[in-house]
């Protein structure tokens, strides 16, 4: 049987505005019925990009190549008024931006009944029962948090609960959150991932979950993708990646997490908070990568040969480990991780 | 697009667009007929020629002739200068009033600025058009009094865009820095404020001075504005109009003399625009 | 919400008042005597004296104010020097043309230019964009009164389906009087609607940018639906906005346009009184006029307020 979601060779350009440069280029991504995936990788490195090929709702200018299928069906070859009874019903996205995901002139009750209708072609009445079943169960009961309510009357969180609430509607197979949490404060962040966590085990979604933050990775995704520049560098079963992290980069994203201060000291002898150490360098636009391994010019293990093309994903080849692949020409060796991922982060500063 | 990709390297003037390059070689020949028909008009334009009135237009005569044998192209082109004398003086007149006045209400605020900005509110409560209609009618009919009436109605905007405009710019670091260094109001508003609202006054004025044209037209058509023999577009319009199912040219000219340069003024107006504000021209 | 009410038509009444006086102050500076006017040059002291007294001219100048201001409370708007008869007689007699004409054309101009602009939004860039748009920037430098010369050539003189000029006056029926106002409405629409067709058109493209116009997509919404469901709504709040401040144009605009096509509306008043030195008639009928635009645009900021659930709902928080 074909696995739920299957992403192959998938290549996004925008001609106009980056040359031939590609945003993504040779991404795969596989996904079975009930799993959860996280994405991880900096700002800029192609992570929503991915998810919004999968959406089919790339920005007008910009091309995907590859596949995309889902139970087998290509969705790069399905046409936008098949795809339109899709979205929202087998595929469903969770956004960044609670404060502007919602439409401000409608009613919450309204904006969750939207897609009932126009998917499940329920009656108003029936839709608007849903709707209140679905606002109780992401966490916002009635009477206090009445259907009529206006996206400007809830907090970030609240929002982001309607916004869940709106993506499960139609009780899809797939859920994408993108960066679901980033806006929100802290405490409330912890909430919102024990939400997405209970509502995907409870209608078995598969989820896939984009962030910045490994230890949210850590804790919630059985499999785990890095990204950089648009490209996949690391991915394997999370517990694998975390055993060893192979590539640089990962293991710079991680010095670079709060996670690893824990590990370490969470604070200097001297009483500060201890600053977290970033990798140093950024992203290189999509119109000056560099010719061979993206991460060159930030890498501490670059040398000659890592210039001269960019470096497929491979299997590491280790025991018991079939997944786990990174894209370098010369991957950390395994040994233990959280003093060696430390002792690079203290060297990094 | 292009403007978006390029890299910034100091500040370039921006690529002209399209609007710009059109608005001004429209804008270039309204002025350039208005200044031409000074010495020369194919025929002199008040001159009289019963023999050949209301002529369709030919050769002799390419936009035809009126009732009293007029020559319509002649007087078009002499009533450009009308149009543009009336609308620049009031365009003038406003900015000279409203940019002080807003200016003060932005140094000052507090009591001056509710003063000023309650007035503008007041003044926008009056139909422009009508008011000018009415002051010219109760005050008799002119180009000096169409010129009042008009520019008292460009007092408010210009006065509400410059306060709007230096509100912003007092905030700003290097005036904060000239008021540190003891400058007076006057002279932070003249050294910094206003040369820094120029571009938006700018393009304001334009958009005023097409505005004017039309309501110079209007009241000429109304019997209000510059008397005759001098000729006006507007008051060729009322005069087409007696004679419209005889010789609707008449009235077909002169109102795309008027529709052409306002369109001239306000590409200009946009162009100048897009190009002396980024912001927007990113947002397009 | 209500404290906002308040506060609003307290400004509301104070710009109304602030309004009547500059007219009125405006008018008592103007030379000449009402009076002397209306007996003409060769009249006699003391028949001057007597119509003065009679017309009150006599008296202080702000209890003249006061007296007339408090009959514009209870719809006294004074008597016309000239037709001796209530100014409110001949405004409302007027205004039964003229405020039909401005509505006509508010309405017109919005049929006209939401879906013009909401089109060309969704065409950004491509033809049937840069067409209207090109369309409508032409539109907007055309002169209305111009418009109805040619709406006359095109319309009454070459294809004869409306009437060139004049009013059978409503008591001739709807459509009679309708068919006199449509060509007049129509040249007071079409360059009002080219302003208001651009203004939705950025507002279109400005709120298809917003991230809720992603979520709607997301929930499988055609592009089309999401345009008209999501984005208008929300695009259509400003628009209303310069909707109010058209009215001001349009009010401006009959006056001028009334003169085209002779229609027996205020704006033909206004002149007729002007010419007859009826300064009564005149300082009413322009105090009258302002505190219709100060009213309307009171009106859009309440609508403004109810169209934004952000203004008229507080948070629940
Ligand atoms: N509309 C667009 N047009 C052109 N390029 C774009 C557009 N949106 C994003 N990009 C480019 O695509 C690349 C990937 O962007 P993407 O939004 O996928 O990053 P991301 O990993 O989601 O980052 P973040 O963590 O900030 O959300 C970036 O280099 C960005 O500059
Ligand atoms: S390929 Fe070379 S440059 Fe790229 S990550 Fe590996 S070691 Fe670093
Ligand atoms: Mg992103």
């Amino acid at each position: 049987m074909s696995r739920l979601l299957e992403i192959e060779n998938l290549r996004v350009e925008i001609p106009a505005l980056t040359g031939a440069a590609p945003i993504l280029e040779g991404v795969d991504i596989g996904l079975d019925r009930g799993e959860k995936l996280g994405i991880v990788g900096e700002s800029g490195c192609g992570k929503s990009m991915t998810a919004l090929a999968i959406m089919g709702l790339l920005p007008g200018a910009a091309r995907a190549t590859g596949a995309i299928r889902l139970d087998g069906r290509d969705l790069l070859a399905t046409s936008e008024r098949e795809m339109q009874g899709i979205r929202g019903r087998r595929i469903a996205m969770v956004f960044q931006e609670p404060m502007t995901a919602l439409n401000p002139v409608k009613t919450i009750g309204a904006q969750i009944a939207e897609s009932l209708i126009l998917h499940l072609r329920l009656p108003k009445a029936q839709a608007a029962e849903r709707a209140r079943a679905l606002l109780d169960r992401v966490g916002l009961p009635g009477p206090r948090f009445s259907l009529d309510l206006y996206p400007h009357q809830l907090s970030g969180g609240q929002r982001q609960r309607v916004v869940i609430a709106i993506a499960l509607a139609c009780g899809p197979d797939v859920l994408i959150a993108d960066e679901p949490t980033t806006a929100l404060d802290v405490t409330i962040q912890a909430q919102i991932l024990d939400l997405l966590e209970d509502l995907v085990a409870e209608m078995g979604m598969a989820l896939v979950l984009i962030t910045h933050d490994l230890g949210v990775v850590e804790e919630t995704c059985e499999r785990m993708m890095v990204m950089y520049a648009g490209r996949v560098v690391e991915s394997g079963r999370t517990a694998d990646v975390f055993a060893h992290m192979a590539h640089p980069y990962t293991r710079g994203l991680f010095a670079a997490s709060p996670r690893s201060a824990l590990l370490t000291s969470a604070r200097e002898p001297s009483g500060r908070k201890r600053r977290l150490a970033a990798i140093p360098g950024q992203v290189p636009d999509p119109r000056a990568r560099p010719p061979g391994c993206a991460f060159a010019p930030r890498c501490p293990r670059a040398q000659d040969d890592c210039r001269a093309a960019p470096p497929p994903l491979a299997p590491l080849g280790a025991p018991g480990r079939a997944d786990h692949a990174a894209a370098c020409l010369h991957p950390h060796p395994p040994s233990g991780m959280a003093g060696d991922v430390a002792a690079s982060a203290e060297g990094a500063r | 697009m292009s403007g978006v990709v390029r890299k910034t390297g100091g500040r370039r003037l921006p690529a002209a667009s399209p609007s710009l390059v059109v608005g001004l070689v429209i804008t270039a020949i309204f002025v350039a007929m208005a200044l031409v028909s000074l010495v020369w008009t194919p025929y002199e334009p008040t001159a009289l020629n019963i023999l050949n009135k209301l002529e369709a237009p030919s050769l002799a005569h390419p936009l035809g002739t009126d009732f009293f044998g007029r020559d319509v192209l002649s007087q078009i082109m002499a009533g450009a200068q009308v149009s543009i004398v009336v609308a620049v003086v009031a365009v003038l007149v406003g900015a000279g009033i409203g940019v002080p006045l807003g200016a003060l209400a932005a140094a000052r605020g507090g009591l001056v600025d509710d003063v000023v900005m309650r007035s503008t509110d007041l003044a926008f409560a009056f139909p422009a058009l009508l008011t000018a209609v009415i002051i010219t009618a109760l005050a008799g009919p002119g180009a000096v009094n169409a010129i009042v009436a008009i520019g008292i109605f460009n007092i408010p905007v210009f006065a509400r865009l410059t306060r709007g405009a230096a509100l912003g710019l007092w905030k700003r670091d290097f005036v904060l820095a000239a008021r540190c260094a003891g400058k007076s109001d006057l002279a932070i508003t003249i050294e910094h404020v206003l040369p820094n609202c120029t571009a938006v006054l700018v393009v304001q004025a334009t958009i005023q001075f097409a505005l004017a044209i039309v309501a110079e037209a209007g009241l000429s058509y109304v019997g209000l504005g510059v008397q005759p023999p001098q000729p006006s577009w507007g008051k060729m319009l009322f005069d087409a109009q007696t004679y419209i199912y005889t010789a609707p040219w008449l009235a077909i000219f002169p109102g795309l003399a008027i529709t052409i340069a306002v369109l001239g003024l306000n590409l200009l107006g946009d162009g100048l625009r897009d190009a002396l504000d980024p912001k927007v021209r990113r947002a397009r | 919400m209500s404290r906002y009410l308040l506060g609003r038509t307290i400004a509301l009444v104070l710009t109304a008042l602030a309004a009547s006086l500059v007219v009125f102050v405006a008018m008592a500076v103007l030379p000449g005597d009402p009076a002397a006017i209306i007996l003409g040059t060769g009249a006699r002291p003391d028949t001057l004296a007597a119509l003065r007294a009679e017309m009150g001219l006599d008296q202080p100048v702000a209890w003249r104010y006061l007296e007339w201001i408090g009959g514009f409370l209870v719809g006294d708007l004074g008597t016309s020097y000239t037709y001796s008869v209530p100014v409110a007689d001949l405004v409302a007699q007027r205004a039964a043309v003229s405020l039909p004409l401005a509505v006509l054309a508010l309405v017109l101009s919005t049929l006209i230019a939401i879906p013009v602009g909401v089109y060309a939004a969704s065409r950004r860039g491509r033809a049937g964009d840069v067409a209207t748009m090109g369309v409508a920037q032409v539109g907007v430098a055309v002169p209305n009164f111009w418009l109805g010369l040619m709406l006359v050539i095109l319309f009454a003189l070459t294809l004869g389906w409306l009437p060139a000029s004049g009013f059978p006056g409503w008591e001739a029926g709807l459509l009679a009087g309708l068919e006199a106002l449509i060509l007049p409405a129509l040249a007071l629409a079409l360059p009002q609607a080219a302003i208001l067709a651009r203004v939705t058109r950025s507002s279109v493209i400005e709120t298809l940018g917003e991230d809720f116009i992603r979520t709607a997509r997301a929930k499988g919404l055609s592009g089309e639906a999401a345009l008209w469901r999501h984005a208008v709504p929300n695009a259509l709040i400003p628009v209303v906005t310069i909707m109010g401040l058209q009215f001001s144009f349009l009010l401006a605009g009959t006056i001028i346009i009334e003169n085209v096509f002779t229609l027996p509306g205020l704006g033909r008043l206004v002149f007729q009184a002007i010419a007859q030195r009826d300064l009564i008639t005149v300082q009413s009928l322009v105090t009258l006029l302002a505190i219709s635009v100060i009213v309307v645009n009171f009106l859009v900021d309440l609508a403004y307020a109810a169209l934004d659930p952000r203004l008229s709902r507080g948070g629940a928080r």
